[in-house]
């Protein structure tokens, strides 16, 4: 039992703005009250938020694992842990080992955790890393639009027999969501092609559009009744003038509930990368007229990093670009993926427009419950930079020093200039807990009412934003002080959330011929079993009428 | 000068990265013998391993066989460090200056990384001389690492600037994805000598095989020789720069990289021999 | 790969005798969706150094001379790029600029292209350099076409150790914890040369049997030093031991994961019920006893600056 008293609470999804109140803990949840033994932490002069939620990152799984391998030197420079009673060895870096990661999500306050790309055929693996993930409760989305089954069925217009493979492929992999990576641009991939029009059919098949595959997707996630919507990541990512395409798939999206991912990479306006310029209002404007929509930012940061995404095409453009070492990892009929040590630097045009447009998503959205703080991590900066972005949401005058040192070519290329909010901390719990717990449907996160998960972090109120979100007093966990001043205190194991979709046995039976034809994996070895994934948690399905 | 001398071959590699003019000439003598050092996964004192004579200052005398102990003066960067006996890996690594001189062998990663400094090497070198770490955009960023003896494998691994010498024959890959700088081989490598280089220049005083991916270009003295030889000079090393003694076969690649690296290989006039 | 790669290399290896469910399960036989015909819609060409018994199975043979892999490889990559090769020293590998050009030309011209390599590539002279070598010429041909590169490694869960050690420490072998997190050096780290040296004075083998296999100097130094070993059978390396824990069989009669060696995973359920207890219960163990010894680490700080 725990009370902490004195603290600025703010907990937006019950309306509770920087008042000080008391928040108490009993088994692991919020309590209306303690009794007088409960031990009393002073956090006086502190903010309280609940546990931060990212909503989108990519921290598990072959294709991270892969980017660990490839980057040595990165490795070699980060801070290390040392092992400890308490504590695994680990490094942290542009791909965090396990270990560490979980040590340093919690190390800033953030206690759960979305692993965005999960491949079926090495969700086991998925599974096994997130199980070294420590503290966090963590969540995954399965990889679906380039999934050759579930594709022939739309094409052929098999919409009922989709929506039960699809419901028997969440629940092999032991995942919550369903993500959709490029829709029929990575099954072009693998023929070398790129799926680049939303109306234009994809390579290898007759009459079958990215678009219809969104529509269709998005129509059988609502019916199937996820907790999280289709999560997105829209065609042409990266690409000078995609913002057509994106706008074009949130109008396909119209009557469905949709996560749209990294929407600034999303966001380009331009001919080619000479003249890309951002786009972002055409976005806002759109999405604000538009609830049926949630986005996470996919914001960019200057520095090192690795980009790493399901998304075949860009990756070799980017290698391409910047001749750096690549890594490509072709994962049986589900999904390419390649990897890439990038820099981004605000001398460069192109950066510099990405820097800007994450930002100014962020800042365009009027509604801070539908857009949540993320990198895309590690793609367009790594998950423990989150409180740099804090910052640079918080003071215009920041931002205005940071682009002080950017050309002026690139500053007629963006709107950020322009763009005077400020987020207050009541908006900074909603982007990077409130909103994000409400996109997944996690309804026990992200707010400190009665009866929800104890993750809480309390931090020193500081007139150094960066350096407050870096450095919790407190972090709590379920209850318990996982983080006390900087310090490690305990390392509990997360839950792993898992949904299991309604569908009918005889599926099976359908997909054991297709499986012995496609893969070269028996078909009992396909899905992952539930003693295999670490605490898990079954949440529940509302499935439409 | 401050001078340490090896007390007993320790029984696993002991790794004295604080051994360097930078951090022992700022120190008293108590704190110098209470130095810590990592003797497998254990830290123990300095004074376990070496007696201590002298005074602390920027000049170091290390004696004994200290093959095993490894990262002697990483990252100095001014003083001199002297070894009589042979050191372990990583000897200079990331070094920015002073000097190291060497009466013996020396192990794998010499000077790797190193971005200024001069390193002398008496007897033979190990692999990986000025080399890029495992994964690293680029090894030696500048500085002189001169070796009398052999070397391993890949040594200039990478490297940008600078320039390394070695007397007697390398093993394979000497310049292997090398990105500028010089290597002298005054006897020539084994096979794939500039395998992958981008740019840099490799001379050989000895013939050498060559990757199918290197074209020949000419046959001449280019004028840097002369100033190379000038600089060699100060080391007692002979290079021979002058038309009557003979000249330089060059060629250019990797092609496969596309690479625009030299390989001069020095062939001698009829009669002319080079020592 | 199963559905579409309609261009199958396989270099230094030999499946037909190694890996035979390679040929008929994974890579070369299977009807894909893609190709229908199975092995007529693939062409498969085999690079090594002799004749074996995979020969039957190839299209295109190219025998090239001992040792000369990394020269082969280099040219194809010039070739692929258009830039100058020596035609006179290609002779040298044993193969002519025609065999090479042409090879170039169905790789160029393949819709998906794999290239398979073996320990005949990555175990002989240049070693990590010839797996580079394959590496990059298959990231250099995704300008024109989808390929990729893949090893064929030995037996056992080589690969599931690699991926492991990767996400713990970062670093798929060659790992240190001396200084209590985990630092890589493949020549330094790495076990052979560790032995060779004489730099550890223990061990704990588990899941191998370097006593076949290791060289001379590497193979005394473990019988010099305590060497545990955990194997299910008498190896080599247990005769040489000073303590042989006698374990189950991982995949038989002790639960795991393997990973294939495109690090799919793979469910090892056990089918037989074994008196002697699993590596990992063993290892859990060993680890319980050692925790409760003084640690080592107590005075150091619980993060730090890396040594390099
Ligand atoms: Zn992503």
């Amino acid at each position: 039992m725990l009370r902490i008293t004195g603290g600025r609470v703010y907990d937006p999804a019950n309306g509770v703005d920087g008042q000080i109140r008391d928040v108490c803990i009993a088994d692991g949840r919020i309590a209306a009250a303690v009794g007088d033994g409960a031990r009393t932490l002073d956090a006086s002069g502190m903010v309280i938020f609940p546990g931060g939620v990212d909503v989108h990152t990519h921290v598990a799984g072959g294709a991270i694992n892969f980017a660990r391998a490839m980057t040595p030197e990165d490795h070699r420079r980060t801070v290390a842990f040392i092992r400890t009673q308490t504590q695994r060895s680990g490094l942290g870096g542009m791909a965090p080992t396990t270990f560490a990661t979980g040590y340093l999500y919690a190390g800033m306050g953030w206690t759960t955790l979305n692993e965005a790309a999960v491949p079926i055929l090495s969700a086991k693996h998925t599974h096994e890393e997130l199980r070294d993930v420590p503290i966090v409760d963590k969540s995954c989305c399965v990889l679906m639009a380039n999934n050759e089954i579930v594709l022939d069925l739309l094409e052929n217009g098999e919409l009922e027999r989709a929506k039960q493979v699809v419901a028997w492929q969440i629940w092999a992999s032991k995942a919550y969501g369903v993500k959709a990576v490029n829709p029929g641009g990575v099954a072009a991939w693998k023929w070398g092609k790129d799926a680049k029009q939303l109306s234009e059919t994809v390579e290898g098949y007759r009459k079958l559009t990215p678009g219809t595959i969104i529509t269709g997707l998005a129509q059988i996630i609502d019916e199937l009744g996820l907790p999280h919507p289709l999560h997105l990541h829209c065609n042409n990512l990266g690409a000078p003038g995609n913002y057509t395409t994106t706008l074009e798939s949130m109008k396909s999206l119209e009557g469905h509930r949709a996560h749209l991912a990294h929407l600034q990479y999303h966001a380009y306006g331009g001919d080619d990368w000479n003249t890309m310029r951002s786009e972002t209002e055409a976005i806002a404007d759109y999405f604000n007229a538009h609830s049926n929509l949630t986005a996470d930012a996919g914001a960019v940061l200057f520095g090192n990093t690795v980009t790493i995404t399901a998304d075949g095409p860009w990756q070799h453009l980017l290698y391409k670009l910047t001749g750096r070492k690549w890594g490509n990892l072709d994962v049986e009929n589900e999904t390419g993926c390649g990897i890439v040590p990038y820099t981004y630097r605000p001398s460069n045009i192109v950066n510099a427009v990405q820097w800007a447009s994450g930002l100014e998503l962020l800042l365009m959205i009027k509604d801070p419950w539908r857009v949540s703080l993320s990198t895309d991590h590690p793609n367009g900066a790594c998950f423990w930079r989150y409180p740099e972005i804090l910052q640079l949401l918080m003071s215009a005058d920041f931002r205005r020093d940071c682009m002080a040192k950017m050309s002026e070519e690139a500053k007629r290329r963006i709107r950020l200039p322009e763009l005077d909010r400020e987020y207050s901390l009541f908006e900074i719990a909603i982007i990077t807990s409130a909103g994000p717990a409400r996109a997944l449907g996690l309804s026990n996160k992200g707010h400190l009412g009665i009866g929800a998960d104890a993750d809480i972090a309390v931090y020193n109120q500081d007139q150094d934003i960066s350096r407050m979100f870096s450095h919790p007093r407190y972090v709590i966990k379920h209850g318990e002080i996982v983080i006390e001043e900087g310090e490690i205190r305990a390392t509990p194991l997360g839950r792993s959330y898992v949904i299991k979709p309604q569908y009918e046995s005889t599926i099976e039976e359908y997909l054991r011929p297709l499986f012995e034809d496609c893969y070269t994996m028996q078909f009992e070895n396909y899905p992952v079993e539930l003693e295999r994934v670490e605490h898990a948690e079954l949440r529940n399905c509302i499935p439409a009428e | 000068m401050l001078q340490l001398t090896l007390k007993q071959n320790p029984p696993v590699p002991l790794e004295a990265e604080l051994i360097s003019p930078d951090t022992l000439a700022r120190m008293s003598l108590d704190e110098i013998r209470a130095l810590p050092l990592q003797l497998g996964k254990h830290r123990r004192r300095l004074d376990e391993f070496f007696d201590i004579s002298g005074a602390p200052g920027l000049e170091l005398k290390l004696i004994g066989d200290l093959s095993r102990v490894k990262w002697l003066g990483r990252g100095m960067s001014q003083g001199r460090i002297e070894i009589v006996g042979n050191a372990g890996m990583h000897l200079g690594a990331r070094m920015k200056g002073g000097e190291i001189e060497v009466h013996g062998n020396t192990g794998d990663w010499l000077g790797a990384e190193m971005s200024q400094g001069t390193i002398r090497v008496r007897g033979d070198a190990g692999g990986q001389v000025g080399a890029a770490y495992r994964g690293s955009v680029s090894g030696m960023k500048n500085g002189t690492i001169i070796i009398d003896g052999t070397a391993g494998l890949e040594i200039g691994m990478r490297m940008r600037r600078g320039l390394i010498v070695v007397g007697k024959r390398v093993k394979d890959f000497a310049g292997l994805q090398m990105k500028g700088g010089t290597i002298l081989l005054r006897a020539g490598s084994e096979i794939r000598a500039g395998a992958w280089m981008v740019r840099g220049t490799i001379i050989s005083l000895a013939p050498l095989p060559l990757l199918p991916t290197f074209a020949t270009s000419c046959s001449h003295n280019p004028l840097f020789l002369r100033l190379l030889a000038r600089q060699l000079a100060d080391w007692d090393i002979a290079l021979p720069a002058l038309d009557d003694q003979g000249t330089y076969d060059c060629y250019s690649g990797d092609s496969s990289v596309p690479g625009k690296g030299e390989l001069l290989i020095w062939r001698p006039r009829n009669g002319s021999t080079v020592q | 790969m199963r559905n579409r790669a309609d261009l199958v290399i396989y270099w230094g290896g030999n499946p037909a005798e190694c890996h035979p469910r390679h040929f008929t399960k994974y890579a070369l036989m299977p009807k894909g969706k893609h190709l229908p015909r199975g092995r007529k819609d693939r062409t498969m060409v085999l690079v090594d150094i002799r004749e074996t018994k995979s020969v039957k199975a190839a299209d295109i043979f190219l025998q090239i001379r001992p040792g000369r892999d990394f020269e082969v490889l280099t040219i194809l990559r010039a070739i692929v790029k258009g830039q100058y090769v020596n035609p006179a020293m290609v002779a040298e590998t044993g193969l002519t600029i025609e065999q090479l050009r042409d090879l170039v030309d169905r790789m160029k011209r393949a819709r998906f292209g794999v290239m398979f390599f073996g320990m005949g590539l990555s175990m002989t002279r240049g070693k990590h350099m010839n797996s580079s070598a394959i590496l990059t010429l298959a990231a250099e041909l995704n300008a024109y076409t989808k390929f990729v590169a893949m090893p064929m490694r030995g037996h056992g869960n080589v690969t599931g150790a690699d991926v492991i050690m990767r996400w713990t420490t970062g670093y798929p072998f060659g790992i240190s914890f001396d200084r209590g997190y985990p630092r890589f050096n493949p020549g330094e780290f790495s076990t052979v040369d560790l032995l060779v040296r004489g730099d550890t004075d223990a061990a704990l083998i588990l899941g191998a049997d370097p006593g076949a296999t290791m060289p001379q100097p590497a193979i005394d130094h473990l019988a010099r030093i305590p060497t545990i070993v955990l194997d299910p059978k008498v190896t080599h390396t247990s005769r040489l031991a000073r303590v042989h824990i006698t374990t189950a069989v991982t995949g038989i009669s002790a639960p795991g994961t393997g990973y294939r060696m495109d690090e799919v995973p793979l469910p090892l359920r056990p089918a037989l019920k074994s008196p002697y207890p699993t590596d990992e219960e063993v290892v859990r163990r060993i680890h319980e006893l050692v925790r409760v010894k003084p640690d080592w680490l107590v005075h150091q700080p619980r993060t730090t600056q890396q040594v390099f």
